[in-house]
């Protein structure tokens, strides 16, 4: 049998696995626009520095050199509108003007006929620059005589999350989160104990294997763009109001990415390609190579300070929560993640009294962004570490002191958040269970917990189109970038539909043809593109029902959709046969339109969380005590992910989640000295290889059915990055009594603490 | 630009003979993903240290990213279009998909390949063997648990070939 076929119709629910595994699936970067040239950033090799003068003659004077694109061609390309763009703040110019902010800012773009070209030409402009002082760590940052990155906060309200942001006017800080319930100082006087711990969680990037790519067609009126974006529509927002198109005609197609992780939601490098084609006046493709990529955007590094609480009996009474973010030279998504984080620490406990504060700072460093769950691993990391640290000082064992303080499902993290939905408590007595049946010993390992409120707005829509011969076009821009989504989509449309998954497609998001979704980011997609779509082909389902009533006698109730149309009291019909008979010609189709927004189920949608996105990990550890190596030798991961969708897809997030989390616990930084990044590339930026993966992985899923989405499931993919730093962490703590506050636990930190120790074991302390 | 020089190269591609006229500086990716449009093997460090840009030459991976296309003269060069196409998958492939080794798929045309050629030289690789050989393959989404899963099964499909020829 043709395998093709074969597999489609043992039921796979991923259409893209086949285009992958041949190499047809086409990325962003695969794309061939006839015409197209190639364009290259030259990038700022200087933290802070004044722009004198840019000379390009030499390299426009290269013959295969169209265009160079630089802050003097912003006057007459904005004509009149901002030429700066951002998410909170418009800080951003679409190319430097007269100021560079950090290593890898873009100073100017060159378009030519080939990539070579276009590099080599790079080396020809001249650009004097007159070095301003630069600062890189944000509490450095945040001093009265730090150097300022940005004179004036030009504030936007409402453009990609909700409301806008609290910077400090006059300072670096563009973000400043404050929160209290309770009496935070008089728990700390009447306490038993008070502990007081800080964190470091470095700056860590993406590495997305495929780098940012985007191929802009700008025309007189219109702006074509092939990009692997994952907001389409928040790219399509932003070029509107730089270039003054209207939104209709701007084309956003987005087929297959190769990894986001956050890296590529909001607006990335689309503005700057779309004026360098406005300045070609030809499309011009920039691809840029993943070092590029890393000086593009990055998760926020972080400093966390924690005071909590606790009485005698071992209950949590009060805790504050400082987070201060390093948000590099632009502040893109960095308001949220400021937030997020300073939530995040609160985890999945009963805190009477809390106080929350986070600072997300202006610093000459790559802009920080969005990443899988945005301002989550910082905080995860700090609170659970300290939940071991209190547990180990009150001598209770670390699962009890949780289990102690922790919430049941209905619980309030926060009041002004929904009630927790999962059962906490059952998922930590699930992961240390299967620890064990795993032949691991969950008593001496490491634990941690997370609960973590994903920041998803309901706003999506889909368009679903059966055919004649019961084949199903799926239109969304929720774009596939490996999650699984469109797979998802499609397990949806045949349920609804009654068709088996190889005769229905999800077509490549293009919003000149889908409906407006937000974005393929915050555990969305399951829950509000799988309820447009189920949405939609309900409406389907209800017309053709319908129909078929009218046409065939008795009620509409009495049919059900089945392979190839419909089935009721009198038999089998195919659609074929209906449509000919209600229209009279073997044409037509249905269309059903699913929309979610924040007033659907009488206005539950707007309640934030939609969902409760919560992890448990329980992990083994072995170190090298001569040299500080920790490897992380088993591991379980449990979440209650409401319902299982398709299990490859959704073990693959949770396993690729936990094991991101392992780069950023044990190996991954970036490192600045004297302003410059000194790591940025595949060399010398270690991400985890296949021989660092644990030699066991559990991932336990828990389908409690309870969720919004379909089938009642919840989202999934961000949760499972959440504990793996803090079980490592503990689990050293545990077996060798060390603890190390600053991630990556890298084996010179590892060694160092076990030296301290070993030293402290001789002096008797 | 037309006083660089340009050379002739003849080599086996997929199994056809192939000829390709370049510039001496081309690299074999370019030269495949441009001249051939053979767009499965991925540019990505652009530093031959991720694996994605992995095409098997004379049977063994390297990374086309840092190879000259001059270089593969007269050599036999496999990418994953030569390999197996969605009618006829070879078992890797097939094995990928089974056990839902990808994601993204950026990483997966060079972990295949990588994988075919480990298996050629090792039909029953131990999972020691397959986490050495693989060290060069970054995948950035997976994990690489399923990947681990899919290569083990091939393995024991290898072993029993092994002992029931
Ligand atoms: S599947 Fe995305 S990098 Fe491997």
């Amino acid at each position: 049998m043709d395998a093709a076929r074969h597999l489609h119709n043992t039921g796979e629910i991923r259409g893209d696995y086949l285009e992958k595994v041949t190499g047809q699936a086409q990325f962003a970067s695969d794309v061939v626009i006839p015409g197209m040239l190639h364009g290259r950033v030259l990038r700022s090799p200087l933290p802070h520095a004044r722009i004198r003068s840019i000379d390009v003659s030499a390299a426009l004077a290269m013959p295969g050199v169209v265009a160079v694109l630089t802050g003097a061609d912003l006057a007459e390309l904005s004509a009149g509108r901002n030429s700066h763009w951002g998410l909170y703040l418009r800080d951003r110019p679409l190319v430097a003007i007269d100021r560079v902010r950090y290593v890898g800012d873009p100073v100017a773009a060159v378009a030519a006929l080939d990539e070579f070209t276009a590099e080599e030409a790079l080396d020809a402009i001249l650009v004097d620059y007159d070095p301003l002082p630069h600062v890189t760590d944000a509490r450095e940052a945040m001093a009265p005589d730090a150097p300022l990155l940005h004179e004036k906060m030009d504030k936007i309200q409402n453009f990609y999350f909700r409301g806008g942001t609290n910077p400090v006017e006059g300072t670096n800080i563009f973000q400043h989160y404050q929160y209290a319930h309770g009496d935070v100082e008089a728990a700390f006087s009447r306490a038993h104990r008070v502990f007081e711990d800080s964190f470091r969680f470095p700056m860590v990037v993406h590495a997305a294997m495929e780098p940012h790519v985007v191929i802009a067609d700008w025309r007189e009126d219109s702006i074509t763009l092939w990009s692997g974006a994952q907001s389409p529509t928040t790219v399509q927002k932003a070029l509107s109001l730089l270039f003054g198109i209207d939104m209709a005609k701007i084309r956003v197609i987005t087929p297959y990415v190769g990894g986001g992780f956050g890296g590529k939601s909001s607006v990335k490098i689309d503005p700057l390609v779309t004026a360098l084609s406005w300045k070609a006046k030809r499309p011009v493709r920039v691809c840029l190579s993943v070092s590029e990529s890393m000086l593009t955007c990055r998760r926020l590094s972080a400093d966390i300070e924690l005071k909590t609480a606790v009485d005698a009996g071992g209950k949590l009474l009060g805790k504050s929560v400082r987070v201060v973010m390093n948000g590099g030279a632009y502040a893109d998504t960095g308001p949220a993640v400021a937030v997020k984080a300073a939530i995040r620490a609160i985890g999945p406990y009963h805190i009477p009294n809390l106080k929350l504060e986070s600072y997300a700072v202006y610093t000459n460093t790559v802009p920080g962004a969005a990443f899988r769950s945005i301002g989550g691993p910082p905080a995860v990391w700090a609170t659970e570490s300290q939940m071991d640290v209190i547990a180990d000082a009150l001598q209770i064992d670390p699962v009890d002191f949780r289990l102690r303080n922790m919430l049941d499902k209905g619980g309030l993290v926060k009041p002004d958040l929904r009630p927790i939905d999962v059962d906490m408590p059952g998922m930590l007595r699930r992961g240390l269970a299967a620890m064990d049946e795993a032949g691991g010993n969950s008593r001496a390992s490491g634990v941690a917990v997370a609960a973590s409120d994903p920041g998803i707005h309901a706003l999506g829509s889909a368009l679903v189109r059966m055919k004649i011969d019961c084949s199903v076009l799926i239109l969304t821009n929720t774009i596939e970038l490996g999650q699984g989504a469109h797979g998802v989509l499609r397990a949806v449309a045949s349920r609804v539909l009654g068709q088996p998954l190889a005769r229905i497609k999800v077509a490549t998001p293009d919003t000149d043809l889908a409906p407006y979704d937000w974005v393929t980011g915050a555990s969305r997609s399951t829950v509000i593109m799988g309820l447009a779509v189920e949405e939609a082909c309900a409406e389907i389902s209800r017309e053709v029902r319908q129909l078929a009533a009218e046409l065939y006698g008795g009620e509409a109730a009495a049919y059900v959709l089945a392979d190839g149309g419909v089935a009721g009291p009198n038999g089998f019909t195919s659609l074929l046969d209906l449509m000919v008979r209600a229209n009279g010609i073997d044409s037509g189709e249905f269309v059903g339109l699913g929309r979610i927004t924040p007033r659907y189920r009488n206005g539950d949608f707007s309640r934030m969380p939609l969902f409760w996105e919560t992890a448990v990990g329980v992990g083994e550890t072995e170190i090298d005590v001569e040299t500080g190596e920790v490897r992380l030798t088993r591991y379980v991961s449990v979440a209650d992910v409401g319902r299982v969708m398709n299990r490859k897809s959704a073990e693959g997030q949770d396993e690729g989640a936990a094991i991101q989390a392992l780069g950023h616990t044990l190996y991954e930084e970036l490192v600045y000295e004297d302003g410059q990044p000194l790591n940025a590339s595949m060399i010398d930026y270690h991400v985890p290889a296949i021989d660092e993966a644990p030699r066991e992985f559990h991932t336990v899923l828990i389908e409690s059915g309870d969720g919004p989405g379909p089938g009642g499931a919840r989202g999934m993919g961000e949760g499972a990055i959440l504990p793996m730093a803090p079980v490592i962490s503990n689990s050293l703590a545990r077996q060798y009594g060390v603890r190390v506050r600053e991630l990556p636990l890298t084996p010179e930190r590892v060694w160092r603490a076990i030296r301290e120790v070993q030293r402290d074991a001789r002096r008797g302390k | 630009m037309n006083d660089i020089a340009v050379m002739d190269v003849t080599f086996t591609l997929n199994n056809e003979p192939a000829s390709a006229r370049i510039e001496p500086r081309e690299l074999l990716i370019d030269v495949l993903r441009e001249n051939f449009g053979l767009r499965g093997a991925k540019r990505s460090c652009d530093l031959g240290v991720c694996g994605a840009c992995t095409v098997l030459v004379d049977g063994l991976p390297v990374s086309s990213c840092s190879t000259l296309a001059a270089d593969v003269a007269g050599r036999s060069v496999l990418t994953i279009e030569g390999l197996g196409t969605p009618q006829a998958l070879d078992p890797v492939q097939q094995a990928f998909i089974e056990h839902g080794a990808m994601q993204c798929g950026f990483c997966t045309p060079g972990m295949v390949l990588a994988v075919k050629s480990l298996l050629a030289a090792e039909p029953s690789p131990t999972e020691e063997q397959v986490r050495h050989y693989l060290r060069g393959n970054i995948c950035r989404c997976t994990g690489y648990v399923k990947i681990i899963e899919a290569v083990m099964d091939l393995a024991k499909r290898g072993a029993r070939l092994k002992t029931n020829p």
